[in-house]
């Protein structure tokens, strides 16, 4: 912990007080951020972190002066290194962003210009800014890709962007943010949009270089998990008001804010199971800025509210007997552990794993090719030799009915074309699939109506897969009116009762989806494929763009309907804890191939497939007490067109030295059976396999 | 221990076009003596100091009251300010003592610490100086300090050396300068952890040709 005597008698880096930022809107102004106060010292990283729309980038934006025509610091003093920077001229501060201050951004390809080589991109900054010369400036390049382990720098700087990764982009964002050696480094959610185990290997290099260059970071992310792991302090921000500030132990250990601690309820934890945990939604949603409650902002979600909470507007205060600053009127009073879920937040019922079922749906060495078309002249004359791209290969697996699996693994590994096969968007190259006995190896236009009706697809983003001109109503209608399971006239109650079912009331019927909110429209997407009552629903990520609080509610409400209406449900998530939470069994796939397939419980502990064991390592979890093993996956995920032969993994593989013959990798693995339900690819015996440590160990020995 | 581990990163800098005044209040507000100023890209335009604020009197004593307060307001800081070729910098791949040693020959308060074409990435004041000499003598951690005053000949320090590997003991700061008044000896200072006064007095008076000439526990 840092010694804050000492500390404070340092100037911080960047001081803020009392901040309002205002926007110019028609008819008045809005008011997006107000009484925001925090400082961040030399060296520090300084999260916060706070659900979408509560005015994180907005005091980002304000730092650099990136508001906006119609935005402006209403009140309040922003220091950068002890000099006021609200009001300052345009000269001015265009030389303090150039010099002293970087950013980088959740989309590295929107801060990389695509048209321009890595390396010309870079150099810019030291010729520009230092007056160095090109071939000095490119030799500093070098260094700083390799400082970011970027693999084989020399190469790197003369490709374009589009020619990396994604994670190889954001390294290039970071050092280049970094060449000019800033004093403050503001990150907006800068691993976001990245797959977890490249996500911890960006973590892994922020918090190294934090203490190389002595660089202040603002760390900006809606993810507990990763606050966990980077920041040293912490600040909530909720509303456009900073709620509660602590270090990040304090924030985990000892929240004092209710709605920190309802942040914390809201995320599924590694070491919890489907049948004994439960995710507690914040009731309500985020006051829009023009509609603020008077009094405390939280009061109208808060579960202790007072009547001196609706008259009262509390203040930022130091909580008598702890080091925590929040925002609450009666944080002493308190006490979490007491806390019981109120009255009008919805909990599932959850199934018990009931005796044996009947399987609905049984995969058998299903095959997903796509043919690669060449270029040259016998490709187009059609005498070349065929390629493919491998997106599934042999994957067998059965679905009990009224159970969850869930399928893990890394962006580009086959999840989602797995699903598209099976709902037949796509035809299967190959293999054996059958759903209630029915074969559904053909794609969609050749199947029976009444097949199509019993597999329905809820998608990752509810905004593209909404036709933004029909009705709620109409959407939910359609699917009933084209399989006519519902008659005519009955269509409109029917809509009601599963908008009902969906926590939305009938209002919502003659809404468009631009008016309601990110969480409304999933649940809109989850009641339009309920529509024609199916068997099976399959979901593609359908809680990742969701915020943590509005993702509890959808999970649980996907619990309910499964109970409710005792569907079976396939769920794609990258992110392992939410798997955890919701299925009882789990795929987890890499490059096409599955590598470990079995209940939930046994996914998670020894003995476990390696590429599994990589991918528990990389969760960022939200306790900073924790312990996790530290395994970083080298390189990337290889080409699907020439997969490595024999095992996919073995060219990655962090246990591969463990095997005696190592070239034995290059065969196909044999699968080894854990239990009946739980199979490994991996050419390691089980007892090597035992053998490994648990990945995660948290101080009270879970 | 080179200037690059213990000098300042990312000091506060100013520039060049902005009212003596506002430079003044910067240094009281952040209890600091130095700022160097920086142009476009960082580059070193002049070093700013609070002794450059005691106008002389002589200068003042012509003016009125009215015309003090217009003389201060006007006042820039590039007026007043050392110029970049009248200030000695250093780069920070040089040792610490060299830094010191320029320190104290021009009688300078701080060195702006430059690299590529003058460049500032940060700056090495006494203060700096002097909490890097207590880290080097252990400061923070608890411990006996000894003195040991021996020989200026080669061997004497692994005479020392050897006793305290056969107790085990550790080191947590160690200086070494040559005995005041006393030429042709040097004196040792050790911080050992985790011992009593006793223990080492009774394994560090065996060492042959050396004394103890002072030894204490402390902070």
């Amino acid at each position: 912990m840092f010694d804050h005597q000492v500390i404070q008698k340092e100037t911080p880096v960047l001081n803020i007080e009392d901040l309002a930022v205002a926007y110019k809107v028609r008819g008045g102004e809005i008011e997006a951020v107000q009484k925001v106060t925090f400082d961040i010292q030399r060296g520090e990283s300084h999260g916060i972190v706070g659900e979408s729309g509560c005015g994180k980038s907005t005091v980002a934006w304000a730092i650099v002066n990136f508001l906006g025509n119609n935005g402006y610091v209403k009140r309040g003093s922003i220091k950068f290194q002890g000099q006021d920077i609200v009001g300052k001229t345009g000269e001015e501060l265009r030389r303090l962003r150039g010099d002293q201050i970087a950013m980088v951004y959740q989309d590295p390809m929107q801060a990389l210009n695509p048209s321009m080589r890595i390396g010309d991109q870079m150099k810019e900054v030291l010729t520009v800014h230092r007056g160095l010369s090109d071939e000095e400036a490119e030799k500093r390049c070098i260094q700083m890709l390799d400082r970011v382990y970027m693999p084989d720098p020399e190469n790197v700087i003369k490709r374009y962007p589009h020619q990396i990764s994604g994670g190889q982009q954001q390294r290039v964002v970071i050092g280049m943010a970094l060449l000019n050696n800033p004093a403050l480094l503001i990150m907006d959610e800068p691993t976001t949009a990245l797959d977890v185990t490249v996500e911890a290997a960006v973590l892994d290099l922020i918090a190294e270089l934090r203490h190389e260059f002595d660089t202040a970071i603002m760390y900006i992310t809606h993810n507990l998990g990763v606050v966990a792991r980077v920041a040293s302090r912490v600040g909530v921000m909720y509303a456009g008001e900073m709620v509660e500030r602590a270090s990040v132990e304090d924030i985990f250990k000892n929240p004092q804010h209710p709605y920190t601690q309802g942040l914390i309820r809201c995320v599924p934890k590694l070491g919890s199971e489907k049948s004994s945990s439960l995710l507690y939604p914040i009731r309500g949603r985020v006051p829009p800025p023009n509609n603020r409650p008077s009094g405390c902002i939280f009061s109208p979600r808060c579960d202790y509210v007072r009547e001196r909470c609706r008259a009262e507007h509390p203040d930022l205060r130091l909580i008598p007997g702890t080091n925590t600053l929040a925002r609450c009127h009666f944080s002493e009073e308190i006490d979490p552990s007491l806390w019981k879920p109120s009255q009008d937040i919805e909990l599932p019922t959850i199934t018990a794993a009931t005796s044996e079922q009947e399987p609905i749906l049984e995969l058998e060495d299903l095959k997903k090719y796509y043919e690669v078309k060449g270029n040259s002249l016998r490709d187009i004359l059609g005498f070349g030799e065929k390629r493919y791209v491998k997106a599934v290969e042999g994957a067998t697996m059965s679905v009990l009915k009224g159970r969850t699996l869930g399928i893990v693994g890394e962006s580009g590994c086959g999840k989602s074309t797995l699903v598209k096969t099976i709902i037949g968007l796509e035809k299967s190259s190959g293999g054996q699939a059958r759903f209630l006995g029915f074969d559904i190896t053909s794609d969609i236009a050749n199947r029976d109506q009444g097949l199509i009706e019993e597999l329905q697809m809820v998608f990752q983003n509810p905004d593209s897969t909404m036709n933004p001109s029909y009705t709620v109503g109409e959407q939910i209608a359609r699917p009933m009116r084209r399989f006519k399971t519902v008659p005519q006239e009955q269509i409109r109650d029917e809509v009601i009762h599963l908008l009902q079912a969906m926590r939305l009331s009938e209002a919502y019927y003659d809404r468009l989806p631009r008016q309601l909110s990110g969480g409304e429209k999933q649940r809109v997407g989850i009641a339009r494929a309920l529509a024609s009552h199916p068997d099976l629903v399959l979901c593609d990520e359908p809680v990742s763009a969701l915020d943590v609080s509005v993702q509890a509610a959808i999970l649980n409400l996907l619990l309910d309907v499964q109970h409710e209406f005792d569907t079976t449900l396939i769920f794609i998530a990258h992110d392992l804890s939410v798997v955890r939470f919701f299925s009882d069994s789990v795929a987890v796939m890499y490059l096409g191939q599955i590598m470990e397939i079995g209940p939930a419980e046994a996914i998670y502990q020894p003995p476990y497939h390696p590429y599994t064991e990589a991918l528990l390592s990389a969760v960022p979890i939200p306790d900073p007490t924790a312990k996790q093993k530290r395994i970083r996956l080298e390189g990337t995920v290889p080409s699907a067109i020439s997969p490595p032969p024999g095992c996919r993994f073995h060219t990655r593989c962090p246990r591969r030295h463990l095997l005696l013959d190592p070239e034995i990798c290059k065969t196909i693995p044999p699968w080894r059976h854990v239990t009946d339900l739980h199979q490994i690819f991996c050419h390691h015996n089980l007892e090597t396999l035992n053998s490994f440590d648990p990945v995660i160990t948290t101080v009270d020995g879970s | 221990m080179l200037v690059k581990d213990c000098m300042t990163r990312h000091p506060i800098m100013i520039s060049p076009n902005i009212p003596v005044t506002e430079a003044e209040k910067i240094m009281s507000e952040n209890r600091i003596r130095h700022l160097p100023v920086v142009g476009d890209g960082k580059r070193l335009r002049g070093l700013f100091t609070r002794q450059l604020l005691s106008l002389k009197p002589a200068e003042m004593s012509s003016l009125n009251v009215w015309e003090i307060t217009r003389f201060l307001s006007n006042l820039k800081v590039e007026d007043l300010m050392l110029k970049a070729q009248d200030v000695v910098t250093i780069t920070s791949d040089r040792t610490i003592e060299r830094a010191a040693k320029i320190l104290a020959e021009r009688k300078i308060g701080c060195l702006p610490v430059v690299e590529d074409d003058n460049v500032v990435i940060g700056i090495l004041s006494e203060t700096d100086l002097l909490s890097a000499f207590q880290e080097m003598l252990g400061l923070p951690a608890e411990g006996v300090r000894v003195t040991m005053r021996m020989p200026d000949k080669s061997g004497e320090f692994n005479k020392l050396a050897s006793v305290m590997m056969e107790h085990g003991w550790g080191v947590m700061g160690i200086g070494s300068f040559p005995s005041p008044r006393n030429p042709g000896f040097y004196d040792i200072v050790v911080k050992i952890p985790r011992v009593t006064i006793d223990e080492v007095t009774e394994a560090l008076s065996q060492v042959p040709d050396q004394s103890i000439s002072d030894i204490r526990e402390c902070v």
